[in-house]
């Protein structure tokens, strides 16, 4: 059985034959290109708190932790409560800044795109390696219930032998 | 002493109505320089009960209530106001009723507050975990607890000890009173003493007040070369800091030594015996700076329910550094630097301070902290 492989042939699996490879780096190969990651500089962000923190320090005890970051230049915004923590939200706040704008800057190129087609392709791969795997097996079951019915019709005739005492 | 406290009770029963004998009122007491001891008390009300919640440290609780042997809570003897939270209600409704009720006794931050009480009793640290609860109903434990924590809340204890524990950058501390609560400025400090550490070489430093332990442990977890010794004066705050070490398991980089730093401190030797002290690379303190005058307009939620002696600096704040100092100069090594969080005054008043109590540091570095106010300072020894 042979299949022609076109050019630009989607990888979808169910097509495709064990003798043809897909012709693509193994995961563990390919890497996450973070050359266009923008950075972003401090005095283009806008922070706020909520106000009322007064004179600050030991003197106010408050639990108010969230941040509200903004790049300026492109009006991206952020809000994160994750943690208790104001300064754990701030910095939590900044790495999600910086991908929500590598999203909107490099669409497609960005970490978080190429990260989903990665684990997309590990999936498919994955798939790949499953549906085979059950085809050898299920090809094993066809040959080895030919197996048994080829004894066992052997056997019948045995048993329809059965010779004559004289 | 026993009986000025117990006139002050007294005080409390006859303004508020309720026989003295089931009255408590929330008293926090701190001796100063001259042994002044000043008594705070709080008192709140509330429609349709007769006992009031209160906290008070051990030594003041026995004194108020002639009890003994009294164990160690922080929130006793209360009956919940009426809330109308049943177990009818879904957590939607309930959530909007706490908020009406904080709202109602004018209790600072109430939207946030009722969200942390709400989730807590959903059994989350996350201010919005309610979210994904909002049509469930709350079974009877869960309702109990949360009237004894409004109940907590509208006496205006913190939300920090409310719930037990809080975040400080990457770790959680079990918090309790009248320990005093990390403040997020404080996580700042821990930054600034991480980027001026040589990286992947072995430091010992020294910190003064440590509290709950967020400043030593933070540095611990976060730099795997550092060992710590903390100096505590107060006994139920080095308890706390050793007791979060071993929490985090970092107990094993961590001494924690209880003494008050005075003028003339001198450490206990090593522990193993050598004689000699100890040169340790650097210093970090977030001490108490609050100056007297602001001392006074404390929230309710500080004055009340945190150890003063963890605020008070003095009248000019600058009491506890000074003595920091000292100690630095017979401790730390010469070429090693002070970190410490003060008030924003103190950047300015305290090269006087220095020169005229002949202290060989100088201000190396003045640093802001988030609200854009000069929090932190960096000392070297002058000479």
């Amino acid at each position: 059985m042979f299949l022609i492989l076109r050019r630009g042939f989607a990888t979808n699996s169910s097509l495709l034959c064990s003798s043809e490879k897909i012709v693509a780096p193994p995961p563990s190969k390919m890497k996450i290109n973070k050359s266009k990651v923008p950075k972003i500089r401090e005095k283009d962000l806008e922070e706020k708190y909520i106000t009322g923190w007064g004179p600050g320090g030991q003197a106010v005890n408050k639990t108010l932790n969230a941040v509200y970051l903004r790049h300026v230049p492109s009006g991206v915004w952020i809000k994160c409560h994750e943690s208790r923590s104001l300064d754990r939200n701030r910095k939590t706040a900044r790495k999600m800044l910086i991908e929500k704008l590598d999203l909107k800057i490099n669409g497609e190129d960005s970490v978080q795109r190429q990260e989903e087609r990665l684990a997309s392709h590990k999936k498919n791969l994955k798939r790949e390696k499953t549906r085979l795997k059950y085809e050898e097996r299920r090809k094993e079951k066809e040959n080895q219930s030919e197996t048994d019915q080829e004894n066992s019709s052997n056997k019948e005739d045995n048993l329809e032998y059965i010779p004559e005492d004289n | 002493m026993a009986l000025h406290l117990s006139r002050a009770v007294r005080r409390v029963a006859h303004f508020s109505g309720i026989s003295g004998s089931r009255c408590f009122a929330a008293v926090a007491s701190f001796s100063v320089n001259n042994n002044l001891l000043k008594t705070l008390f709080y008192n709140q009300r509330h429609e349709n009960s007769d006992t009031v919640f209160f906290y008070t440290t051990k030594r003041n609780f026995s004194v108020l209530t002639n009890k003994k042997n009294v164990p160690r809570k922080y929130c006793r003897g209360f009956s919940s106001p009426a809330t109308g939270i049943d177990t009818n209600s879904n957590v939607q409704c309930v959530l909007e009723a706490v908020h009406k009720i904080l709202e109602d006794a004018e209790i600072p931050e109430a939207e946030t507050c009722s969200r942390y009480l709400v989730s807590q009793v959903l059994g989350s640290t996350k201010q919005f975990a309610y979210k994904e609860h909002l049509q469930q109903k709350l079974d009877n434990a869960q309702v109990e607890e949360l009237n004894r924590l409004v109940a907590c809340r509208l006496a205006r204890m913190p939300v920090q000890y409310l719930a037990g524990n809080w975040d400080f950058r990457e770790i959680t501390l079990q918090v309790r009173p009248p320990v005093f609560i990390p403040r997020p400025e404080t996580e700042q400090l821990v930054d600034i003493v991480l980027d001026h550490l040589p990286s992947k070489t072995s430091q010992r430093l020294l910190e003064v007040g440590p509290g709950t332990g967020n400043i030593c442990l933070s540095l611990l977890h976060e730099n795997p070369d550092i060992q710590v010794t903390a100096l505590e004066r107060s006994k139920m705050a080095a308890d706390l800091t050793k007791e979060n070490a071993k929490h985090l398991n970092l107990d094993q980089r961590l001494e924690v030594i209880e003494i008050k730093v005075e003028a003339n401190t001198t450490l206990p030797p090593n522990s193993d015996q050598t004689p000699q002290p100890v040169q340790y690379d650097a210093l970090v303190s977030n001490p108490p700076y609050v100056l007297r005058k602001d001392l006074i307009s404390l929230a309710p939620e500080i004055y009340v329910y945190e150890d003063l002696r963890a605020l008070d600096g003095g009248a000019e704040g600058l009491d506890v550094i000074l003595n920091i100092l000292r100690l630095a100069l017979k401790y730390v090594k010469p070429d090693g630097l002070i970190f410490l969080e003060v008030d924003p005054c103190h950047p300015h008043i305290l090269p006087l301070h220095l020169e005229k109590q002949a202290l060989p540091f100088k201000i190396d570095k003045v640093l802001k902290d988030f609200q854009d106010k000069e929090r932190f300072l960096i000392l070297s020894r002058s000479s």
